[in-house]
């Protein structure tokens, strides 16, 4: 039982009533034919279970629809895992979420609350508004207090016809000085900061120095755990927190950072570009890769030694032949084998120290590879 | 001797949708309980929220969230979306013996005792050495030359029994279903190996930050060795649980452990095979295991020695 005024209780269940559907009968999906009509009699199920009051089978039954959900969001590449499965479990994690902060509630309840709020915004799909955004900011908000401080330290700009003419066509990589030192992130982010603003969410993190190695892994932790473990300690495996969309997760962050104008060029919306996080500690390795889209890689903290191969040359790169890694080369780039891969010695390259307010411009298909010379926070955006 | 006396069927695990063992009430049942749907039962299909119960005398019934019966069939495969039915046939000799399905692969037995693997491979589940789907079935080379009597499919994971009574398992490890050291199991300090318990049994406190071999993943078949040389005659596999049938009538199981599907009375999840006390100490012989994606349904008949 959570000890403490009646008074904060209160405060944040109504915070969270409000953030509901105003009927009864909203409180629900739709989900069509994918999901089985046994998930969906569970959900149900579950939904009136919640309005009933009836709180602990309400988390028996959201528990049995979330690792229901879990199996299919398992079954096959993710990118053919279908919406409605993932709809399905972001619905059982707003219940369970639920369930846990409705009082009387442990004192762990909203940190676990909050867990499982992120497990929504990670593994499901947008419901009901995207309610689990504003479920996840209430609780963030009850757990996090006091204030933030600010934080200060310490070329020529392509016109858009210019960068497209000489760079974009040709596919020629450029690092761009003078677009991103003006974002607020540049001044305002540092390991303080971004503990203070998402330290007690849950997000991915690569364990292992390479994800070509054996004892490479995936696991999940809060900001503020892979801080402490994988930043400020005295450093044995080297953590990650490569390629997440934080930014779609803790929608405050994006306020620090711009989208380059460059990206009009492209023929998606802006809603399409993808935004990834890559913050860790000197010495994360990128193995030599190439993605299918346009990418401008900002940096904002640290800096990073990035090594740029043309598509032209991906004979002399040694592909994976597998499925899975054919974008990912057999060769590492500053230890090569090269009686293993001779013909890597005589490939051309770029390379370059990207540091902080700098933009590299990464042609699609074009092979990079990137390691972390000091603790370092970058931000990528994927366009097409 | 033994005297075999009639049996009856015991389920144990997930119930949410009332199906049996019905004494759960929707919910789970955490030890073996002796089902209460009356007839000859020889056949069980579980898919997750409804149990097919297939009679000797060919009556088919369905436990949960579907209900019906049909009569004539000699089988059944139930999955959420599809209930298959084997009707009656008449002198047809059968070329292959077993087909098992999982989430996203297939295995198949031959009459030769061969085991032949297709679809997805994403987890090792095909057992050819790679993370490569096969489109066709491809043919188990690492069994070549051990005739295999029984073949399960779980979720994504793959089980085989050889004619003497050795058992083979490859796929997906994440909750210790392949009975191989996992780090989930570690993280929560549930791995129950026999290098962690102390003389009397205690657990041994693990040294923080002390390394680990953990398997996720095993993409070729590996021998697993039962407790006290025990020989297998059968094997179910549920969506990360797997159960097993020995020689001498008893249970074991390992893997997933949240609804009870193991049966020790607890929602732990294990990474090395338990017996499954219930049945020893009824002094029930176990002869038939078949797993549902989160329960486990056993044929045992009472074991009077004379």
């Amino acid at each position: 039982m959570a000890g403490g005024p009646e008074g904060l209780r209160d405060a944040l269940w109504d915070a969270l009533l409000a953030l509901l559907p105003p009927t009864k009968e909203e409180l629900k999906l739709d989900l069509g034919e994918e999901v089985d009509r046994g998930t969906v009699l569970l959900l149900q199920q579950a939904a009136e279970l919640f309005l009933g009051g009836r709180r602990g089978e309400c988390l028996q039954a959201s528990e049995a629809v979330l690792d229901h959900a879990w199996e299919k969001l398992n079954a096959g590449p993710w990118q053919d895992v279908g919406k409605a499965w993932r709809q399905a479990y972001a619905f059982g994690c707003l219940l369970k979420t639920l369930c846990l902060c409705q009082p009387p509630r442990e004192a762990t309840a909203v940190s676990a609350a909050l867990r499982v709020c992120d497990m929504g915004l990670l593994m499901g799909a947008a419901i009901l508004g995207d309610i689990l955004i504003r479920v996840a900011a209430v609780l963030q908000a009850h757990l996090v207090s006091g204030k933030r401080p600010d934080r200060s330290p310490g070329q020529e700009l392509p016109s858009t016809k210019h960068f497209q003419k000489h760079f974009l066509v040709p596919g020629r990589p450029v690092v761009l000085e003078g677009v991103a030192d003006h974002w607020p992130c540049m001044k305002k982010w540092s390991v303080d900061y971004v503990r203070e603003v998402a330290g007690c969410r849950t997000v991915p993190v690569e364990v292992g120095s390479r994800y070509t190695d054996k004892n490479w892994s995936q696991t999940l932790m809060t900001v503020s755990e892979f801080i402490s473990k994988y930043i400020e300690s005295e450093v044995r495996d080297v953590g990650y927190l490569a390629q997440h969309q934080l930014f779609d997760q803790i929608p405050e962050l994006k306020h620090d950072i711009g989208v380059p104008d460059y990206c009009c060029l492209g023929s998606g919306e802006e809603e399409e570009i993808t935004i990834n996080a890559w913050f860790g500690p000197a010495g994360t390795v990128s193995p030599l890769h190439q993605d299918p889209q346009q990418n401008f890689l900002a940096q904002v903290m640290g800096r990073k030694y990035i090594r740029l191969y043309s598509p032209q040359d991906s004979e002399a790169l040694y592909p994976h032949e597998t499925h899975l890694l054919h974008n990912t080369s057999q060769v590492d780039v500053e230890n090569p084998d090269l009686e293993k891969f001779p013909r890597f010695a005589e490939a051309p390259f770029l390379s370059c120290v990207l540091a902080p307010g700098e933009i590299l411009f990464i042609p699609v298909k074009h092979w990079h590879y990137v390691r972390a010379l000091d603790l370092s926070f970058s931000v990528s955006f994927w366009w097409s | 001797m033994t005297e075999e006396l009639p049996g009856a069927w015991f389920g144990f695990g997930f119930c949410g949708f009332g199906q049996e063992p019905v004494s759960g009430h929707g919910r789970w049942v955490l030890s073996p309980e002796q089902l209460r749907a009356g007839g000859d039962i020889c056949h069980v299909s579980a898919s997750w929220s409804y149990t097919a119960l297939v009679t000797r005398g060919g009556h088919v019934e369905l436990s949960g969230s579907a209900k019906g019966s049909a009569d004539g069939c000699r089988d059944a495969w139930a999955s959420e979306g599809l209930l298959v039915l084997l009707r009656d046939r008449s002198g047809s000799r059968a070329e292959l013996q077993r087909l098992e399905l999982g989430i996203e692969h297939a295995l198949l037995l031959d009459a030769a005792g061969q085991v032949f693997s297709w679809g997805g491979g994403r987890h090792g589940q095909l057992g050819h050495g790679t993370l490569e789907a096969e489109p066709e079935p491809r043919l188990l080379e690492a069994l070549q030359g051990l005739p295999m009597a029984q073949l399960a499919a779980g979720g994504w994971h793959s089980v085989c029994v050889s004619e003497t009574g050795d058992i083979y398992i490859w796929g997906w490890n994440e909750s210790g279903q392949l009975a191989l050291p996992t780090r989930s199991l570690a993280e929560d300090k549930r791995t129950v190996t026999g290098e962690a318990l102390n003389e009397d049994g205690s657990e041994v406190e693990r040294v923080a930050g002390a390394p680990a071999h953990f398997i996720t993943i095993q993409p070729f078949p590996a021998l697993l060795d039962l407790p006290l040389g025990s020989e297998a005659v059968g094997a179910s596999c549920g969506s990360r649980h797997t159960a097993v049938v020995t020689r001498t009538g008893e249970l074991y199981t390992w893997g997933w452990g949240k609804y009870g599907q193991l049966g020790h009375k607890d929602t732990t999840s294990l990474d090395q095979p338990c017996r499954v006390e219930y049945f020893v100490e009824k002094q029930l012989q176990v002869k038939t295991v078949t797993c549902g994606p989160w329960n486990t349904y056993v044929y045992a008949v009472e074991n009077r020695n004379s």
